[in-house]
């Protein structure tokens, strides 16, 4: 198991957002589905180490990394492509990608490497390799992103809502290119586009009020009758 | 190729500014040095300021390695030269040990609490009557090498040269990615693995060294010191405005800043003996109104047009 979650429980301030999450990632793409303000950022922000757990645990290749400072579990092999895209606006595309292998251990040491991976599979970012990252558009941007991720050479890769604000034909790319990913490395993504996303992943959760409610194959969780009601309106 | 003729360049400059006690005077070599230390000053606050940090406390390191040198010298009977290394590592130390504290603090907090520690020091130095000469200051046995111009302008030198090196390192190395990633975005940064803390302290004790060593220069450089003069605003503030006047987040625009606010201000003083502070601040005024990213930015900016439209007539195949 590279990631295993055991009655996760955290929020911000007073107000509690996860009530006892269990969930686990192998060597799979997992997706993490449920409605705005259901729990699916914080459950990442406290795998990252950004929200400190209240209790439970979160093992990440049979370690505890609950409470451990971000950049240490960055260090350790997870590498997060958030919400809001997050990138440093002011670097060029090289800079960005060069930035998330160089502080990695594990992604050090095969930057070249790496490199040629990730520029062979968004080419775009070949072609724009010195631009400004501020300057280019969602879905490009969104690739920088995911492939400052993988520059990291991270063992489980954590995308949370890559298809947010982006426009369809650029969605399916994105999950495209996720669905060649899958064969190397685990995948945790979010998602409001259940839709697409069912494509690209294995497995399923569906959180609701800050513990999961459903879990299942992505086959399964097409079929069950509380998806295709509430997530993709047939 | 590019690379090779600016370091030909620069390093023409170099010996160009080493060879300069041959033909000028020594007033021109003391406005030289002045010029020099905003430099410098400028240089190092620009570094810490990639990082998104904007320090008030310049002065303040200015001053604690003024004092910390000249009180090595007069009560540890230490060498000139040795005390501005020991003010120098000395104002590093007491930066390593501040910045536990102050470095948890961001934006205007920070800032606020870097002008709070310089007036603290300030007032410590102020106070310690019996020590640090309380406020009518210190007086050195004598100047450092034996006040000779040249020497001393070299020395001054010597100080700009190092915090140049330092720059030029932060700008290509790791050190570059790591603060322009906690200037974009810290949670961001902290995601790809850059440990946050570690790259802020290494470089508020950079640059507070850098400031300390400057301090050293100039007390050593003068042979006297007191408070008032050590713990000058003007310290914080003339590097400030001739950073953000060359334009930021890079070595050569707080040079040029500083060669144009230095000499210009130099100049004024003798063509307007009552008010050239007016026109110097004017000046300030017009150039952050019409470039607000600098010179450097505005030249940058200029040869990227110059260099799109050249495309152009070249009937491109974009």
């Amino acid at each position: 198991m590279i990631l295993d979650i055991q009655k996760l429980e955290t929020g911000y301030g007073r107000l509690q957002v996860l009530r006892g999450i269990d969930l686990s990632v192998g060597k799979e793409s997992v997706g993490l589905f449920g409605p705005n303000g259901a729990g699916k950022t914080t459950l990442i922000n406290a795998i990252m180490g950004i929200v400190k757990p209240w209790g439970g645990s979160i093992l990440f290749e049979g370690e505890p990394i609950g409470g451990k400072p971000t950049h240490e579990v960055a260090r350790m092999g997870i590498a997060l492509v958030p919400q809001e895209r997050e990138l440093f606006p002011g670097m060029s595309v090289a800079d960005n990608l060069e930035l998330g292998a160089a502080y990695v251990p594990r992604g050090k040491g095969i930057m070249a490497q790496q490199l040629e991976t990730v520029l062979e599979l968004f080419p775009i970012l070949k072609e724009r390799y010195k631009q400004f990252v501020g300057t280019m558009s969602g879905g490009q941007q969104r690739m920088v992103a995911i492939g400052r991720a993988l520059m990291a050479n991270p063992a489980l890769l954590i995308l949370d809502e890559p298809s947010l604000g982006l426009q369809p034909s650029i969605v399916a790319e994105v999950f495209d290119r996720l669905s060649i990913l899958k064969k190397d490395i685990a995948i945790l993504v979010t998602e409001q586009n259940v839709r697409e996303s069912l494509k690209a992943i294995d497995r399923g959760y569906v959180i609701e009020n800050g513990s999961v409610l459903l879990e299942d194959t992505a086959e399964g969780l097409a079929k069950n009758p509380h998806v295709v009601s509430a997530y993709l309106g047939i | 190729m590019k690379n090779k003729t600016s370091y030909a360049i620069a390093a023409g400059i170099a010996v160009i500014m080493i060879a300069f006690p041959a033909f000028l005077g020594a007033y021109p070599l003391n406005v030289a040095r002045s010029v020099m230390t905003y430099m410098a000053l400028a240089i190092s606050w620009d570094m810490l300021l990639r990082s998104g940090q904007i320090s008030f406390g310049i002065a303040g390191l200015f001053g604690l390695g003024s004092y910390a040198s000249a009180l090595a010298v007069l009560r540890g009977g230490m060498d000139p030269f040795l005390s501005i290394v020991f003010a120098a590592v000395f104002a590093g130390v007491m930066a390593y040990a501040l910045g536990f504290v102050v470095l948890r603090l961001r934006s205007m907090y920070f800032s606020i609490t870097t002008l709070a520690l310089m007036e603290i020091f300030r007032i410590i130095i102020h106070n310690l009557h019996d020590f640090s000469g309380g406020p009518e200051g210190v007086v050195l046995p004598g100047v450092i090498f034996k006040g000779s111009a040249s020497a001393l302008y070299w020395l001054c030198l010597g100080g700009l040269f190092i915090t140049i090196g330092a720059s030029y390192y932060f700008e290509k190395s790791k050190m570059h990615l790591a603060l322009t990633a906690i200037r974009n975005d810290e949670t961001s940064a902290r995601s790809n693995g850059v440990d946050i803390f570690k790259y802020l302290l290494i470089a508020f004790v950079v640059t507070s060294t850098l400031q300390g060593m400057m301090g050293a220069i100039q007390v050593q450089s003068y042979g006297f010191t007191m408070p008032d003069t050590a713990f000058d605003g003007n310290f914080t503030l003339l590097p400030l405005a001739m950073a953000l006047l060359g334009g930021v987040h890079s070595t050569i625009g707080p040079m040029a800043g500083a060669v144009l606010l230095g000499v210009s201000a130099e100049w004024l003083k003798l063509q307007i003996p009552y008010g050239h502070l007016v026109v110097y601040g004017i000046i300030i005024i017009i150039v952050i109104l019409f470039m607000p990213q600098g010179i450097v930015g505005m030249v940058r900016k200029a040869s990227r047009t110059g260099r799109r439209s050249g495309r152009k007539a070249g009937a491109s195949n974009e």
